[in-house]
């Protein structure tokens, strides 16, 4: 029996890791084939079946973690003032 | 990066419609990022203040309704590496030559990190994983930064950085392991001793 087409393969011919895989599917970057491909890959691929919950966690703790607080309150209204004194007239 | 090289006339109200339609309301994850690079509150604010001026200044380049954030951040991005770096004499610490060769070789496959579990990382609290993040090289940083807190695809983070995606694939590869080691030390020095995956 033929292995299924690997639609991570480029145009080069080059196969693919795992990790390669693995960052192209977190990163939301992978088409539908893909995302097929590397679920049924998972779940006979011990190593990317845990890299995907480790690295998936880490991702969504660098979202909830590090994209917080504003801009101080005072930043819009020096930057319009500043553009305002530049402005000819 | 291919330029296209266009200038739009736009009206004095235009220009406002899209400085604050379009630009401002980027400006808390501009000064994330901002603060990201410099680790610094005062230095970001000046650095996304003078980002915002040069954006003003070279609105009619950007054309109306594209992507503004992505054109913002690479503003951010050069004056950080033209003024705030060279005036601050920072050192570029990263041999991608190093990169690339490791990202080619047999060892990209290898796990680095086999301590670290999901398990270890719901202990963590915000600190930890700001401070992982922080002590990486300034450019391993940022292709965490603007994928995973700000969300850009590939290609846009090659435009923002003027590098081929290829160099971005690996550069966030190569980031990504070294964001693991700092994590697994976390990790140890909270107790977690199970050193399987």
């Amino acid at each position: 029996m033929t292995p299924p087409h690997n639609p991570f393969i480029q145009a080069d011919g080059k196969k693919p890791t795992c990790m390669e895989m693995l960052q192209v599917i977190i990163d939301g970057e992978a088409s539908s084939e893909q995302q097929e491909y590397f679920k049924n890959h998972m779940n006979r691929c011990l190593p990317c079946f845990k890299s995907y919950d480790l690295d998936m966690a880490i991702k969504r703790l660098l979202k909830t973690k590090c994209c917080g607080g504003d801009a101080p309150t005072d930043l819009v209204d020096q930057i319009k003032m500043q553009i305002s004194q530049n402005s000819p007239g | 990066m291919e330029e296209t090289l266009i200038r739009n006339n736009y009206s004095e109200k235009e220009k406002n419609d899209i400085f604050n339609g379009e630009f401002l309301p980027h400006i808390n994850s501009m000064y994330n990022f901002g603060f990201r690079l410099t680790l610094d509150r005062d230095d970001a604010k000046d650095l996304v203040q003078d980002t915002y001026l040069k954006a003003y200044r070279f609105i009619e380049s950007f054309q109306k309704g594209t992507n503004a954030k992505a054109w913002l951040f690479r503003i951010l991005k050069n004056s950080f590496i033209n003024d705030y770096r060279k005036k601050t004499k920072e050192p570029s610490k990263v041999d991608y030559q190093e990169v690339e060769t490791y990202y080619n070789s047999e060892d990209v496959n290898r796990q680095i990190t086999p301590d670290l579990r999901v398990e270890s990382l719901k202990d963590m609290i915000g600190d930890e994983i700001s401070n992982a993040l922080n002590s990486l090289d300034v450019d391993f940083r940022t292709v965490i930064i603007l994928c995973d807190l700000e969300g850009f695809k590939y290609e846009e983070m090659a435009k923002i950085l003027d590098i081929p995606i290829g160099t971005v694939r690996s550069r966030l590869h190569r980031a990504r392991n070294l964001l693991k080691e700092k994590l697994s030390e976390y990790a140890k020095s909270m107790g977690y001793k199970n050193t399987e995956l």
